[in-house]
């Protein structure tokens, strides 16, 4: 099979994986060639809008177990391919010098077994590491059953290392991977998280959770979610909306991938990690999922109005990342700028602090920045809800 | 007539400029460089200064490098007055000192922040917006037109990166080229400087097929999104990014 073939099949058998990051690792460059900037770089960004940083195929889409959800399950009659460690090594050699990516991305379909897949990884990426000097990002995901052993000799090679924990809970993954065990997943997470350092892992480990393809709530998802971080120390929690690719009775029929939710829960997360929020500030049993209309913030804002506004000169730095449309990098700022001089809405343009949202919520030295009489729940969800409509059609493709 | 002071092109003679303009309480209406034309109400000034590294010490110590940084930043960017900006910048800071960032409400160091920011973004997106050829005899070779001066912030990146390959990044915009033999870099303009090949290696063609396959694969159909494409990666950039070009 021509290399252009095999890298057609094997690239599109990793695309549904929505990890890109890049970022966290700042291997130096001994001798060799590349390194990693700690910040991330995106080298391009594919027809859907998603960042591409890494070279991102398996290593052979065979695989010896049939979950539902995936296009490599071993019932689905598709071409197959494998690459060996030397073709690896000659893509990613030949795109990284071009600058076309910032390193690799390694998966693989399970083939004979866990630990015979995670020794042709192991193998691939030391031939890249030590015959060709790569010292460019490298993500591997480890394989779900494999000996200890071998995650030791996999992390110390690459700059993070995952596995993918792909349904939000121990009933999703019976349904749709009956031969995968979520002990085996906690079990690499918890070996990655106990030897974590800068020799291992460097840029620590992340997770993927296919959004749709069960029946669980935003709420159990975020809930999952903030385990994960809180038990596994996780960098990043990937959520990628379910794209119906098998004709399966257990699977859903979806026109779409559920796009929107899935950009709900990134926010949502992003609240976790950043901004102070819990869970259960966002959602509970009785109102289990997101509003599909307003961000996950801007939705609790709304709910607890008498909260606000807030003043800008005072409000405590969380306070401040209450308010809907600031950020962190906001927030810091005007803790900074407040020290030195009171801030008046005019002072807040010029700190780059937009406050489409924000102007809701927020006294500026005792004054309301629009009409005082507008601060009702109705009348700011609806303007809110209007000006975001003419993204909403963006919104809804992303 | 507006008093217009002209400095070299470059930063180091800019801020001696301002470092005599201040020193002797001489207020600038503008400051240009040496290119700079002159209106029918321009007068064009040029002074004799010896350019001193005291002064330029001078200067880091009382605003620190972060600020320093900042306008040198500036310096690199397209806007029309930086000069101007970076003289009440440095005005500003005699009073403030180090604490000068911290006054975003004073114009100068809005502008300077927002515009050193612009620059930052504009050099972090290059680096990985920049495409290389192979050409013969292992030569990388890049074209890029920036809008901003970023070619030597550039450089710094694939001069650790690709420290062990020859490469030339070339600015078709400021017609200037950046030259790295495995040891360092060197910057000088297209005039001064003949590229002895351009023909590509035999490889190329392939290597680049390989990697417009790769971008055609990757995307997901059902997702496809060309708006949240193009805010990402802005139409400018595409004449010379390998995967999109042939898309224009
Ligand atoms: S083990 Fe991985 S590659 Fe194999 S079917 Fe399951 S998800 Fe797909």
């Amino acid at each position: 099979m021509e290399l252009q073939e095999k890298l057609k099949i094997l690239a599109d058998s990793a695309k549904y994986d929505a990890s890109c990051s890049s970022s966290g690792s700042n291997r130096k460059n001994k001798d060799g060639i590349g390194n990693a900037a700690s910040s991330g770089i995106c080298h391009s960004f594919a027809s859907d809008g998603r960042c591409i940083s890494l070279l991102k195929i398996l290593l052979t889409n065979c695989c010896i177990y049939d979950c539902k959800y995936c296009l490599n399950r071993k019932s689905n009659n598709i071409k197959r391919a494998i690459f060996t460690p030397e073709e690896i090594c000659t893509i990613t050699l030949n795109f990284y010098r071009r600058n076309y990516i910032e390193g690799l991305f390694l998966s693989s379909g399970i083939i004979k077994s866990p630990d015979y897949t995670m020794e042709l990884l192991i193998k691939t990426i030391s031939l890249l590491r030590n015959k060709y000097k790569f010292n460019g990002y490298i993500h591997a995901k480890a394989i779900p059953g494999c000996n200890p052993k071998l995650l030791k000799q996999l992390g110390s090679l690459v700059d993070r290392l995952s596995a993918n924990i792909e349904l939000p809970t121990e009933n999703g993954l019976k349904l749709l991977a009956p031969s995968k065990e979520s002990k085996n997943i906690s079990q690499i997470m918890e070996y990655v998280k106990n030897n974590q350092n800068k020799k291992y892992v460097p840029a620590g480990q992340s997770t993927q959770m296919i959004i749709g393809a069960t029946k669980e709530t935003d709420f159990e998802i975020m809930n999952q979610s903030s385990s994960l971080y809180d038990k596994y120390k996780l960098k990043r929690v990937f959520y990628s909306a379910y794209v119906p690719i098998n004709k399966d009775n257990l699977l859903p029929s979806l026109e779409q991938p559920p796009l929107v939710r899935e950009n709900r829960l990134y926010q949502a997360d992003w609240l976790l990690r950043f901004y102070n929020f819990k869970v259960t500030d966002l959602l509970d049993s009785k109102n289990p999922n997101f509003n599909i209309l307003l961000d996950p913030k801007t939705d609790w804002a709304l709910r607890h109005l008498n909260e606000f506004p807030k003043e800008i000169n005072t409000c405590s730095y969380y306070d401040l990342l209450k308010i809907p449309g600031i950020g962190v990098k906001s927030a810091k700022r005007i803790i900074t700028s407040r020290k030195t001089f009171t801030i008046h809405i005019e002072d807040l343009k010029r700190m780059g602090v937009v406050l489409k949202r924000a102007k809701y919520f927020i006294l500026c030295n005792g004054k309301y920045v629009t009409n005082k009489d507008n601060f009702k729940k109705e009348y700011i969800e609806k303007n809110i809800v209007l000006g975001d409509f003419s993204h909403i059609e963006q919104l809804r493709l992303f | 007539m507006k008093n217009v002071y002209i400095y070299e092109n470059d930063f180091i003679s800019l801020l001696n400029l301002i470092f005599y303009l201040l020193k002797n309480k001489l207020k600038p209406e503008n400051i240009k460089n040496e290119f700079y034309t002159p209106s029918l109400f321009e007068n064009n000034i040029t002074l004799t200064i010896t350019k001193n590294e005291k002064n330029i010490e001078w200067i880091i110590k009382n605003i620190g490098k972060y600020s320093m940084k900042s306008i040198y930043y500036v310096f690199l960017s397209e806007e029309e007055n930086k000069e101007l900006i970076i003289y009440y910048f440095l005005l500003n800071a005699l009073k403030y000192r180090q604490k000068i960032m911290y006054h975003r409400n004073l114009k100068c160091v809005s502008e300077v922040l927002r515009i050193s920011e612009y620059v930052i973004h504009e050099s972090h997106k290059m680096k990985g917006f920049l495409r290389f050829k192979e050409l013969e005899k292992n030569i990388l070779y890049a074209e890029m037109e920036p809008t901003n001066d970023i070619l030597y912030l550039i450089s710094c990146h694939f001069n650790s990166r690709l420290k062990n390959e020859l490469w030339i990044i070339k600015d078709n915009r400021r017609k200037i080229i950046s030259i790295h033999d495995k040891k360092q870099f060197i910057i000088v303009k297209e005039k001064d400087f003949e590229i002895s090949t351009q023909k590509e290696s035999i490889n190329e063609k392939n290597i680049e097929n390989l990697w417009k396959t790769f971008y055609k694969t990757i995307g997901i159909k059902e997702r496809k999104n060309d708006r949240c494409r193009m805010n990402f990666m802005p139409k400018k950039y595409w004449k010379y990014i390998t995967e999109v070009k042939k898309e224009l």
